[in-house]
């Protein structure tokens, strides 16, 4: 092994101490450096500070993000969202592991050039499946197509992104206003690039417009989406826009003056495509109508006030927020009430926690104010990690001034003066924008030392979280922050009164912060008005999976399922039958189609056997296999058990153990009984939301569609997901064009030109492609051992 | 004082009790396997899960204060299920043999291990006694047993398996060889009468643990010596005559009647019936012939009698041995007159007649290659060597000292005190309930005086804290995460070097014998 250079490590224990509690910061600072944390490193620190080498072996092992080895040069993510995942993730996966030739867990290819992870969300799920190279998004993937992205990788890298400085002309006269959506999925979807095309041509042109960065549109289906606002206040929707149509989107709309400008761009062939007819195509293709019945439908049930000005404001624009009301609450709780009356008002308002467990938020806020103590901290949730679950960080990333003022009411309630944020580390552009927000308020009063001129004082800083789902659970939390393995702890004692370092401490989700300031300006009673009798004002959902229109939703508490996967999400995509929705992620449940016309609420979901989770709404159609899904949510909270108690190290394990052999054709009669009875013993014993909820998946799917369970044991699969089950077979359909000869990465299919080809069964791993690259739909999947009946009968 | 009710029983304790140490007051165990006195309770065992109020959740006991009017379920179907539950998960990834694979081959259930470790440190008055708890006929055995046990010695494949069987004999020869051999202490005569039919190796045994309980014998053959098919079945050469008089006079030694030359019909068999209080059928395969005169049913093979319990469907009437197999080994047939005087003994005592209980084990099973060579590290070098004196002959004294200490000691250090196994037992948990993939051996044995074996370990994290609050330098960690996670020492160092102050109390502390003295359980012979 290289010596390793240990100057940067001195520098940062230098930057962040030597305390025990900087050992997470240290590592991250280690591996932003080295891209891996070398033994060395984590040696030195032993020698050099606090920090013991228990302490930092543990802590360094806990967290999925420190990684031991080095890596190659570049890294592909591959994501295993909900989404991803019924689209076919782990296919793409085992391409990319067969492209770059890995073998036996290997994850690095034989030059050092990628090295291949699985990541629990990128977030990114109406793209899905993607997968993410050096922050690359590519969406959309099949199996045969990842020798191309990686190909266009390279090629991208190679050429560099090298750009000329153009030549700037200013516009002059009232400036029109040209919105991008520049959440970190929209700039998976290359609204980046669309960004930057437009401010270019404006820059070039003298175009009379302005282009302005908002956040989430929440439209994920139409991304990039661009919005033209002209002097008058008219409003232009542009969706799925793509850099090159930019150009001439903008300059249709806000004309240039001067007629030499005009000359000096018509060199562009965008001009020229402007005058075509192939660009008129692509205006109108682009062109939407916030009237137009689809889009209608998608925001028409929908109720924003966390999102509130979604898709308006420039998230760090702090003067625009303050001219769209923005701290006027914090200032009426500074100004006009006392803390009391605060947690009175929130208590009216009936707001509840918005992590999932749905706890009554003023009766949260008075535990804290009421425990004991002078020193009182709030933190922010923002540890979001349920795969298909991507509110918080849109929210972060879209308003971090909204989350920074609902912590500070709640702050001044609870009598708080210093609070953190603990963000995963996967979301950097949301550390970014909460850091900028924080700096920026901090400069003008609205944290720091007497804000707003009051006596009272906050202080905010960010903690970042280091990839364990578990740090979502309040006092693995705590620990994390404190430095330590996210382990979670029995409760009692809650955080209200025994939390970060052992002082009083409010925990909330960032949902929940977002929509204070809209109930101190709006009043309780005007938010208790929206919702249903218990579960009152809205709830933000990503919704994804096999659905004609995904994206982020905020809509009144009580819509019922159908409303969203109907109305708002246009039903299922691809002619399919709407089977069933999954609600609340790896803490959820599946809520069937036949029980669709159930209001979303915290009631009613738990009823149903789901829960309302952080928000996380996958719709699934008849081609997915509930077992499968089971499975799926089990492996991953499996996965992301802290290890602490048996009925969850163990027993989640043992669970996933028998959904193994189900899925395989190896199920055992009475494993149905035997599952369902230690998911419930999972569920009643573990200590913590983790364990209690892992079972969810299995149980609310053994509930509703126990025949395929059966099905399985029986050795049928009959939705034809579970690779063990099926078969490939091509029927007489064939005509011979040998696509999927060549396509096929296991040659399982032999070359025959103009003849039916033949799957070699032994050979074939069931990846798909065959199916997928077929254009005569000769390919299709049936249950293992009717092939020779098939062949029979042709 | 909070007042709170555990299984409908009221009782005040003051604030700040936890629900375990309250309902010890009231007499009641809730077991537990990760907390100590002393130590912050992880709750991570949750084996002691209790019912509070009526909640749906379970609480662990260790961590759950008691609050006023707490209304707590400890001792319920529901709570034990769940109890049973966490105990077999954690079986389930419990790697280690409570008892060694030798003892389970041998049908007589001899502890093996403990009786090479007593010769190797030449304790042989101790290995006779504990050869003696199971084997009333070692000498005999020791010449003529095939030794299965044997074929399941992890050393077999390594370098050849000890030789147990030899080693056996080596301790019964020497033994009766002395001018008082060795003689088990009796129960006080309880006045009850036993006859058994058949003085072959089943009946010898049965008498001799018979009247080790404390029953008054009678043993009747028709043949004019005992021995049964020890004599039909074995040569002079492979059995030397005087051997088997004298294990059979140390027998005898103990007290009982011995009539020969008895034929028994039925109304013979009545007649016994009337008279004793319980009678043995032991009488070797013809006895099946006789089962219409007894008035026992029968199958092709034997006698038949209940599995495992020795009762035929003849009230106070047991069978064993071939009578009821057909035909077996002799070690067999001695293990079977052994357990149906265990039966006897619960039947005549009043008690729920279960035949000899299996101890609880966990087992690893078959390790081969790279493994097996993990698991023999640090063994005695010596490979096995026949008698220098021939076969005949048998071991001398440094000869049986050399080949006992080859024993790689399969069987748990922590046998008596492991919390995990204590509770399975009484649970009734079962091992195999969630069979996973089994891990791989892993053992750090580079302490001088602490082995450690993860496979064992529950992650109950005690050691850590220990290490931790006493300073340890390096110390101990957990690794990883979730299922994978493991107590390990930081920084690819040892455990010596890890535990260099508390190794002492973190053995003591270890609920499951994963930090186990390496020398313990050399010779104790309480089970």
């Amino acid at each position: 092994m290289p010596e390793i250079d240990l100057q940067f490590v001195d520098e940062a224990i230098a930057r962040l101490g030597n305390r025990r509690d900087v050992v997470i910061p240290l590592l991250q600072a280690i591996q932003g450096h080295y891209r891996y944390v070398p033994r060395e490193a984590i040696e030195w620190i032993c020698l050099q500070t606090e920090i013991t080498p228990a302490d930092i072996t543990g802590v360094a092992t806990f967290y999925t993000q420190f990684r031991h080895r080095p890596v190659g040069k570049y890294i592909i993510s591959v994501c295993h969202g909900t989404a991803c995942h019924v689209k076919g993730a782990s296919l793409v996966q085992d391409a990319l592991a067969r492209q770059l030739h890995l073998q036996n867990g290997e994850d690095t290819d034989s030059e050092g050039l990628f090295t291949l992870e699985k990541v629990a969300c990128l977030g990114c799920c109406t793209l899905a499946p993607v997968i993410q190279i050096d922050g690359v998004t590519y969406g959309h993937l099949a199996p045969a197509m990842v020798g191309e992205v990686l190909h266009d990788f390279l090629e991208r890298h190679q050429n560099g992104a090298v750009r000329k400085a153009a030549k700037i002309v200013k516009p002059s006269g009232e400036l029109g206003e040209i919105r991008v959506g520049l959440g970190s999925c929209c700039v998976a979807q290359g609204s980046g690039q669309v960004h930057e095309r437009i401010e270019r041509v404006l820059a070039e042109t003298g175009a009379p417009a302005a282009v302005k960065r908002v956040g989430c549109v929440g439209m994920c289906h139409q991304t990039p989406l661009v919005e033209l606002v002209s002097p008058g206040g008219k409003v232009k929707l542009f969706s799925k826009v793509n850099a090159d149509d930019a150009p001439a989107i903008v300059l249709k709309t806000f004309k240039p003056k001067g007629l030499h400008r005009r000359i000096a761009y018509s060199v562009s062939r965008f001009l020229d495509r402007l005058a075509s007819d192939e660009t008129g195509d692509s205006l109108a293709r682009h062109a939407i109508d916030a009237r137009d019945p689809p889009v209608c439908a998608f925001l028409g049930p929908q109720k924003h006030l966390a999102t509130e000005y979604c898709g308006q404001i420039d998230p760090t624009d702090l003067d625009e927020y303050l001219r769209h009301d923005g701290f006027k609450a914090l200032r009426r709780a500074i100004e006009e009430l006392s803390p009391e009356k605060i947690i009175a008002e929130i208590d009216l308002s009936g707001l509840r926690g918005r992590g999932g467990a749905g706890f009554p938020s003023g009766k949260k806020w008075a535990a804290v104010r009421a425990a004991a103590g002078e020193l009182k901290y709030v933190l922010c949730n923002g540890d979001e990690g349920d795969p298909g679950a991507f509110m918080d960080r849109m929210l972060l990333e879209s308003f971090p001034y909204r989350i920074i003022e609902g912590m500070a009411i709640a702050a001044r309630a609870v009598g708080a003066g210093e609070g953190f944020f603990y963000i995963r580390a996967e979301y950097p552009l949301a550390v970014k924008r909460i850091r900028e927000a924080i700096e920026i308020c901090e400069r003008r009063g609205f944290l720091g030392e007497k804000i707003v001129d009051s006596d009272f004082s906050l202080r905010l800083s960010i903690k970042e979280g280091a990839g364990a789902f578990v740090c979502g659970e309040e006092t693995a939390l705590i620990a994390s922050i404190e430095g330590r393995r996210g382990m979670p702890r029995l409760r009692p004692p809650f955080p209200a009164q025994c939390g970060l370092w052992q002082k009083p401490t409010l925990v909330n989700n960032v949902e929940t912060y977002a929509l204070v300031p809209w109930i101190l300006r709006n009043g309780a009673k005007s938010f208790a008005a929206l919702g249903t009798a218990a579960s009152k004002g809205t709830k933000v959902f990503a919704l994804a999976g096999k659905i004609r229109r995904g994206g982020l939703i905020e809509v009144p508490m009580g819509v019922t399922v159908a409303q969203v996967v109907e109305e708002i999400g246009g039903g299922v995509a691809g002619g399919r039958k709407f089977k069933a929705v999954q609600i609340g992620g790896p803490s959820g449940g599946c809520v069937p189609a036949e029980l669709a016309e159930t209001p979303i609420d915290y009631e009613k979901l738990a009823e149903m056997g789901a829960i309302m989770g952080s928000g996380g709404l996958v719709v699934l159609d008849d081609a997915d296999c509930m077992v499968d899904i089971a499975r799926y949510f089990l492996r991953f909270t499996q996965d992301h058990s802290c290890g602490k108690c048996t009925f969850c190290r163990i027993g989640t394990r043992r669970m996933l153990d028998i959904l193994d052999r189900i899925c395989e054709g190896h199920g055992k009669h009475g494993d149905l009984e035997l599952l369902d009875e230690l998911a419930r013993q999972v569920s009643a014993g573990s200590i913590c939301g983790l364990g209690r909820t892992a079972p969810n998946p299995v149980l609310s799917t053994l509930r509703y569609f126990r025949a395929e369970y059966e099905a399985h044991l029986a050795g049928r699969c009959p939705s034809g997901k579970c690779k063990a089950l099926i078969d490939y077979r091509i029927t007489d359909d064939c005509i011979g064009c040998t696509l999927c000869a060549q396509q096929c990465p296991v040659d399982a299919i032999p070359f025959a030109p103009y003849q039916k080809h033949a799957i070699d069964l032994e050979k074939c791993t069931r990846c798909d492609t065959c199916l997928q690259i077929c254009p005569e739909k000769a390919v299709v999947v049936e249950p293992k051992g009717e092939g020779g009946r098939g062949k029979a009968e042709g | 004082m909070t007042k709170i009710t555990i299984d409908n029983r009221e009782l005040e304790v003051p604030a700040g009790t936890t629900v375990l140490g309250a309902a010890r007051q009231l007499g009641i165990e809730i077991p537990s396997l990760c907390y100590r006195e002393g130590c912050d309770a992880s709750a991570s065992c949750l084996v002691c899960v209790v019912k509070i109020n009526g909640n749906a959740r379970l609480a662990p006991a260790c961590a759950t204060a008691v609050e006023e009017g707490m209304m707590i379920e400890s001792e319920t179907a529901e709570v034990h299920a769940a109890r049973r539950t966490a105990l077999e998960l954690l079986l389930s990834d419990h790697l280690g043999d409570c008892l060694a694979p030798c003892f389970f081959s041998c049908p007589a259930e001899m502890d093996i291990p403990v009786m090479l470790r007593q010769i190797a440190a030449g304790d042989l008055r101790g290995a006779i006694a504990t050869v003696k708890r199971d084997i009333a006929l070692p000498a005999v055995l020791g010449r003529i047993c095939p030794a299965p046990c044997e074929k399941a010695c992890r050393r077999r494949e390594l370098d050849g398996a000890v030789a147990i069987c030899l080693l056996k004999r080596f301790v019964a020869d020497v033994d009766l060889a002395t001018a008082e051999p060795y003689l088990p202490v009796c129960e006080t005569a309880s006045g009850r009468k036993v006859a058994i039919l058949g003085g072959g190796p089943t009946g010898l045994a049965a008498a001799y643990y018979l009247a080790r309980a404390g029953y008054a014998c009678t043993i009747l053959d028709e043949n004019a010596e005992l021995g049964g098919r020890l004599l039909r079945e074995t040569t002079p050469e492979e059995l030397p005559r005087e051997v088997l008089a004298a294990e059979i006079a140390q027998i005898a030694r103990l007290g009982m009647e011995v009539q020969l030359n008895r034929k028994i019909n039925a109304a013979a068999f009545n007649d016994l019936c009337g008279r004793f209080d319980a009678v043995l059928i032991a009488a070797g395969h013809a006895a099946r012939e006789q089962a219409d005169a007894f008035g026992v049913a029968a199958t092709t093979k034997g006698i038949h009698v209940e599995h495992g319990i020795f009762r035929t469907d003849r009230p106070k009437v047991f069978a064993a041995g071939t009578a009821v197999r057909g035909k077996s080994m002799v070690v067999r047939s001695a293990a079977d007159g052994k357990e149906a005087a265990a039966a006897i003994d619960q039947f005549l005592r009043g008690a729920t007649v279960t035949g000899q209980i299996r101890p609880f084990t966990t087992k690893i099973g078959r390790m081969e290659g790279e493994e097996l060579l993990r698991f023999a590290e640090g063994a005695a070098p010596d490979t096995r060597e026949e008698p220098t004196g021939g076969l005949a002959e048998g071991y001398v004294p440094d000869e049986a000292a050399s080949q006992a200490v080859r024993c790689l000691h399969c069987d748990c250090r922590g046998l008596h005190a492991c919390k995990l196994r204590k509770y399975s037992a009484i649970y009734g948990a079962d091992p195999k309930r969630f069979k996973g993939h089994r891990r791989a051996f892993v053992q750090d044995a580079q302490h001088a005086e602490v082995l450690f074996e993860p496979g064992k370990c529950i992650d109950c994290g005690l050691c850590i804290q220990i290490a931790a609050k006493a300073g340890e330098e390096i110390g101990l960690t957990f690794v990883g995460r979730g299922f994978d996670v493991r107590v390990a020492v930081p920084l690819d160092r040892h455990l010596g070097e890890a535990l260099q102050k508390v190794a002492a109390e973190c053995v003591a502390a270890c609920p499951t014998a994963a930090l186990a003295w390496k020398a313990s359980r050399g010779v104790d012979l309480a089970d």
